[in-house]
């Protein structure tokens, strides 16, 4: 086994790196052990986090075609995210660059005339080549199933999740809209389910696995939000889940921080502990409690990993 | 004879050199002005008179920022008057005030998080990554990247990549998204100045030497000194060499409080 690590892009996105570093942390953490050195293209801004829907408004494609334009410009032909929202923009980004000659066409045109500042030298680029969506945009999920496979995750295993009971929670921008992101089949998706029972969790169905959390609304309609991720929930609560596993930080924020919010306008409602897929993966490949950011939850999710309240391994 | 030719013929390339003339546009209207000045002073060759959007004149404190363009060309060039030198067919405006919001806070009250910046300028989210900003700025700052760094909450980072910035308001002017980048930077350096950068031992130590006095009797001393005497003491005292060692002390210690 050599020990020279496989470098490999990858695009974190703002949220990682203030409000769930957790995310990142377990994200470095496991793609470490797994062999891969991962490189954030330089200069990574926001990718938009909405990919523009409207025929016309484009500007919103000219952030994620950069970002990707980097990732070519640095040698690389894939890069990967672990936000489902990031992942869904890259993806479709990259589509419309294949797909829809004008846009290439106008994208192109404009980003052309960006202007780099080197740091040390202050020296300027500009003129900059098209970017013909030839990089792939991969989920972390769909990499791990398609390129590193389950079997070495399994061979690499060091802590027994002992059969936690876990619900997959797809939520919206894995899989939709049919067709363009599709790391699965959107009405009957297995990934994060394969994915889960590799790592050792028992995996429990339950029908709320692809409803949406109540997303954005938690700004502008913060008590639809609670209640969207109440019905979320109370379902895998009711079809007997331990934890609830996910991939974005958005979802994240609305099933785990707002449980406060939720209690208050559901009394009745019990916590529920959710988790990351990288944070279950980081804790079976035996990553250290503390790069798990175990404390930036609401719900502490200590118990479900069989972590007493003092840290200590029970 | 053969000298006094030469020196017709110098004179002639002299004043060759001194007129040589370039047509530029000031707001649509053509002036020739020579070739030397910067935009500032050619400004003011042709009858203008500066009282806003000029300051310095040196480059610092970004009262003259200045849009121009070429008839042969789409793009927006942009300049410091007072550093940009004219060029043949420019077609100048400066942009002397650009109206700007900004948020009114006390720094000791704020903590150097990306929450802060979002809870002060919300509109930071609005920035949709075009870059324009960038292209934008006489400074030559990645405008765009430090706005990112603050949206991702590293605070360190969009301080250090603002750090050079004059607060021209010149991305200001073109950020579709309504943007006021340069108030959110010296925001950023702000909160970094006050909450993260190290704080200067050596500084608060004078400060307390001030305070327990043992400046004074070296100032009472220069205070009855005779001004003659005060001139030649100060004409004659020792400075730092610019590239000095790191342990550099004056010769004359009596002025020196050390430990
Ligand atoms: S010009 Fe405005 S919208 Fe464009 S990158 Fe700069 S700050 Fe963002
Ligand atoms: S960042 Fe904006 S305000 Fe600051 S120097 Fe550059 S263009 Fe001017
Ligand atoms: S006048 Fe101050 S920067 Fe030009």
């Amino acid at each position: 086994m050599g020990n020279k690590k496989t470098k490999l892009h990858y695009y974190p996105g703002c949220t990682l790196k203030e409000k769930t570093t957790n995310l990142d942390d377990t994200t470095y953490a496991v793609m470490d052990l797994l062999g891969y050195e991962l490189i954030e293209p330089e200069n990574w801004t926001c990718c938009g986090a909405e990919f523009p829907l409207t025929e016309e408004k484009i500007v919103g494609l000219a952030a994620p075609v950069r970002i990707l334009r980097q990732v070519k410009l640095e040698g690389g032909n894939k890069v990967f995210t672990v936000c489902s929202f990031c992942f869904n923009v890259l993806k479709r980004a990259n589509e419309a660059m294949v797909t829809d000659p004008l846009k290439h066409k106008r994208i192109n045109a404009f980003l052309k005339d960006d202007i780099t500042i080197d740091r040390v030298t202050g020296d300027k680029t500009t003129g900059f080549p098209e970017y013909n969506g030839d990089v792939s945009v991969l989920h972390l999920l769909e990499f791990i199933r398609d390129e590193v496979g389950y079997e070495k995750i399994r061979a690499l295993i060091k802590r027994d999740l002992g059969k936690v009971k876990v619900v997959p929670y797809y939520g919206c921008r894995l899989l939709r809209p049919k067709g363009k992101i599709g790391i699965d089949k959107p009405d009957d998706p297995s990934i994060f389910e394969e994915f889960l029972e590799n790592i050792g969790c028992e995996v429990i169905d339950f029908p709320f696995k692809q409803e949406c959390c109540g997303s954005y609304l938690s700004l502008s309609m913060p008590d639809a939000a609670s209640e969207a991720s109440y019905n979320v929930l109370r379902s895998a609560k009711l079809n007997g889940a331990d934890v609830l596993a996910l991939s974005c930080p958005l979802c994240y924020y609305n099933l785990d921080r707002r449980q406060d919010r939720i209690k208050e306008k559901f009394p009745e409602f019990h916590e529920m502990p959710v988790l990351f897929f990288t944070q279950l993966l980081a804790w079976a490949l035996g990553v250290d409690e503390e790069i798990l950011g175990l404390d930036q939850h609401f719900c502490d999710p200590r118990s479900v990993l069989g972590i007493d309240k003092s840290g200590v391994e029970i | 004879m053969s000298n006094n030719s030469d020196s017709k013929k110098k004179n002639k390339k002299q004043s060759e050199t001194t007129l040589e003339m370039v047509p530029i546009f000031i707001m649509g209207k053509k002036h020739d002005v020579p070739a030397t000045l910067t935009i500032q002073k050619a400004f003011e060759y042709a009858g203008y008179q500066l009282v806003r959007g000029c300051g310095c004149r040196g480059g610092i404190c970004g009262a003259c920022g200045t849009v121009y363009r070429f008839p042969d060309s789409y793009r927006i060039e942009v300049g410091l008057a007072c550093q940009t030198v004219v060029k043949p067919n420019m077609y100048i405006s400066q942009i002397p005030f650009f109206p700007a919001n900004k948020a009114v806070y006390d720094i000791e009250e704020l903590e150097p998080t990306g929450s802060t910046v979002w809870a002060l300028y919300p509109e930071i989210f609005k920035c949709v990554g075009c870059g324009t900003c960038t292209r934008s700025c006489p400074m030559d700052i990645d405008v765009m990247e430090y706005i990112s760094r603050a949206i991702r909450g590293d605070i360190a980072g969009a301080a250090e990549l603002s750090f050079d910035c004059v607060m021209c308001g010149l991305c200001t002017v073109r950020c579709p998204s309504e943007e006021v980048q340069y108030n959110i930077g010296i925001l950023t350096r702000r909160l970094y100045g006050r909450h993260i950068a190290k704080r200067a031992k050596h500084l608060e130590d004078a400060v307390e030497n001030v305070k327990q006095k043992k400046f004074d009797k070296g100032v009472k001393k220069l205070k009855k000194m005779d001004i003659d005497k005060l001139k030649e003491i100060y004409s004659a005292r020792e400075t730092e060499p610019q590239f000095g060692p790191e342990e550099w002390e004056p010769e004359n210690k009596d002025y020196l409080i050390t430990e």
